[in-house]
């Protein structure tokens, strides 16, 4: 008995040092199987809500043209894929791509592909936008 | 679309015409009926993402913005204000894009009470606000009994913490600036949850490169509520390589909160703090991060359920206590840090979830990252992506957590690419929701 309390405030104690690290760096870390499995329950998220994360560096609709980081909108379909699956390999140096790109499955990747594929490729923001029924 | 919006008003008699004429004397709750009335309570990184992307994903909607200041100051960049690399101008936006590109009522004012049944806010100025839908984004409140003697009136005054980028930034800058030759800044960092993770220590390397050529015997110590934090590898290799951390003569010190690094008591008259160790130390500048909790706002509407924080529901962000009413931004109960990346980012999954809602489908599933950056100087950028994905679990607060923080590099290249990755950031970022 004493020693069970023992052996659970030791875990408790070793849980809150483990879940301030955790803290510091956002969150547990996740076995493959597991990340697997949380894809797998949920119904995949659509192509727009995936590539809007990506608006904060590339711009609005992956608009942005007039910084380093390079524009999405207007991609191609097929370039998109390889250039994402390639990050994803970790196929050649980059500074974060190959950090950022390893989280999606081959579908999240294409339907972003064919989302900044229909973009227009000009900056934004585009002084015709007249709203989503343009 | 038979019903004539907003938007074809404006086209056929001008935007002037329209806000005079008060829709050709049509009554808001007339105006309501034609489209939904999304009402946003806060014109933040989370407040204002909300009013855009909603606008991108649907032209009818009516959009109004309650938030009490004609303009807004980023956090995002304040801190290279202390080494004058910034300025407050630089990081400070309007709400004019919003209003005319995106068709956003901004009133400001200062929303008051949620009449939740009567879907109503009631503001300071402007009477109650009827919507469909509301938003409130008010971000955080600052919480300064966690330093006995430490206030709200001190932070407008000597003692400036500088966590909301403005007047107190600016303050703090000049008493870095005209601090004697080999002086003290002391910085307190809170314990978690707080906005920026990484940002005590950003202030910190910044101020300490300056220092370095204006002030070189001067030093900076960091007494953190916290054993650990983020980005502390980088951190540490670069305070090392350029200011002897470490080392006797460092001119960076770090207290952790095992080591007696927690802060009670603030003694205004004599610039001395206590911690918890008992120790006395006294500062020629102090700078104390107070803790966080949700905005007033937030609270006061019973929207926090008691607690500091905001539940929510994790697929769509509607809050707790009414499905109608949504929580976004550093107030929320989410497992992701308070950044703006995001609450920009939990915006977008409120907009799609909204405009799902308003044509009859099911919302879909949310997907949130924070691919976010920092610097340790111009020339020293660290990076860190973080995948928050939906779980549809109840002790996971409904997101599971990947992340990857950038390798330690003594690549000066990489390191100085990072950095321009943070800047290129800094500014698309403002850009995503202000034009």
């Amino acid at each position: 008995m004493k020693r069970t309390l023992f052996l659970a405030l030791l875990s408790a104690g070793l849980l809150s040092l483990n879940a301030q690290a955790v803290a510091a760096e956002g969150g547990a870390k996740l076995t493959d199987a597991q990340i697997k499995a949380i894809i797998d329950a949920q119904p995949m998220p659509t192509g727009k809500m995936l590539a809007d994360n990506c608006s904060a560096c590339h711009g609005t609709l992956g608009a942005e043209f007039n910084e380093a980081m390079p524009p999405l909108a207007g991609m191609k379909k097929e370039n998109f894929i390889k250039l994402m699956k390639d990050y994803r390999a970790n196929a050649f140096p980059t500074i974060v791509m190959h950090d950022v790109a390893y989280v999606f499955t081959d579908a999240e990747i294409e339907a972003m592909a064919d989302y900044f594929a229909a973009q227009k490729a000009e900056e934004w923001t585009r002084p015709d936008f007249k709203g989503a029924h343009e | 679309m038979s019903q004539i919006t907003r938007r074809d008003l404006i086209k056929i008699f001008g935007a002037s015409a329209v806000a005079t004429s008060g829709l050709l004397g049509a009554s808001k709750e007339a105006y309501a009926k034609s489209s939904a009335h999304i009402v946003i309570v806060g014109g933040g990184i989370g407040g204002a993402s909300f009013a855009k992307y909603m606008r991108l994903a649907n032209a009818d909607v009516k959009i109004t913005m309650i938030e009490p200041h004609p303009q807004y100051t980023f956090c995002p960049g304040s801190n290279e204000i202390l080494s004058g690399h910034e300025t407050l101008e630089n990081l400070t936006v309007n709400y004019n894009t919003l209003k005319s590109r995106f068709n956003v009522d901004v009133i400001q004012d200062v929303a008051t009470e949620i009449n939740y049944e009567g879907h109503q806010v009631n503001t300071l100025h402007n009477g109650k606000i009827s919507y469909d839908k509301l938003v409130v984004s008010p971000g955080p409140d600052f919480d300064f009994h966690f330093v006995d003697g430490y206030s709200a009136e001190l932070a407008e005054g000597d003692f400036p913490h500088a966590w909301k980028a403005g007047p107190q930034t600016a303050k703090l800058k000049q008493q870095i600036d005209s601090m004697p030759q080999g002086g003290v800044l002391l910085i307190s960092s809170p314990r978690m949850p707080y906005r920026c993770p990484p940002a005590p220590y950003e202030r910190a390397s910044f101020v300490a490169n300056m220092l370095k050529e204006t002030n070189p015997t001067a030093k900076i110590l960091i007494l953190d509520s916290k054993d650990n934090y983020v980005f502390q590898n980088h951190f540490e290799h670069y305070w090392k390589q350029n200011h002897q951390f470490g080392q006797e003569g460092s001119r960076i010190e770090w207290i952790p909160a095992k080591k007696g690094g927690v802060v009670t008591k603030l003694d205004a008259t004599n610039k001395i703090v206590t911690t918890t160790s008992g120790e006395q130390i006294k500062a020629d500048v102090i700078n104390i991060i107070p803790e966080e909790k949700a905005g007033r706002f937030a609270i006061e509407n019973g929207l926090a359920l008691g607690s500091n924080w905001v539940p929510y529901e994790p697929k769509t962000f509607a809050s707790k206590v009414h499905p109608d009413v949504y929580v976004i931004g550093d107030m929320v109960d989410a497992p992701m840090p308070k950044t703006g990346y995001v609450a920009s980012n939990q915006a977008k999954v409120v907009a799609a979830a909204i405009n799902d809602l308003l044509a009859g489908r099911e919302p879909g599933t949310p997907f949130i990252t924070n691919n976010c950056v920092a610097m340790a100087a111009e020339d020293y950028g660290m990076t860190i992506t973080a995948t928050f994905r939906y779980t549809g679990g109840i002790k996971d607060k409904g997101f599971s957590t990947q992340v990857r923080t950038s390798a330690i590099t003594d690549n000066p290249y990489t390191n100085r690419i990072r950095a321009e990755v943070a800047k290129n950031w800094q500014r698309t970022f403002r850009k995503d929701m202000f034009s």
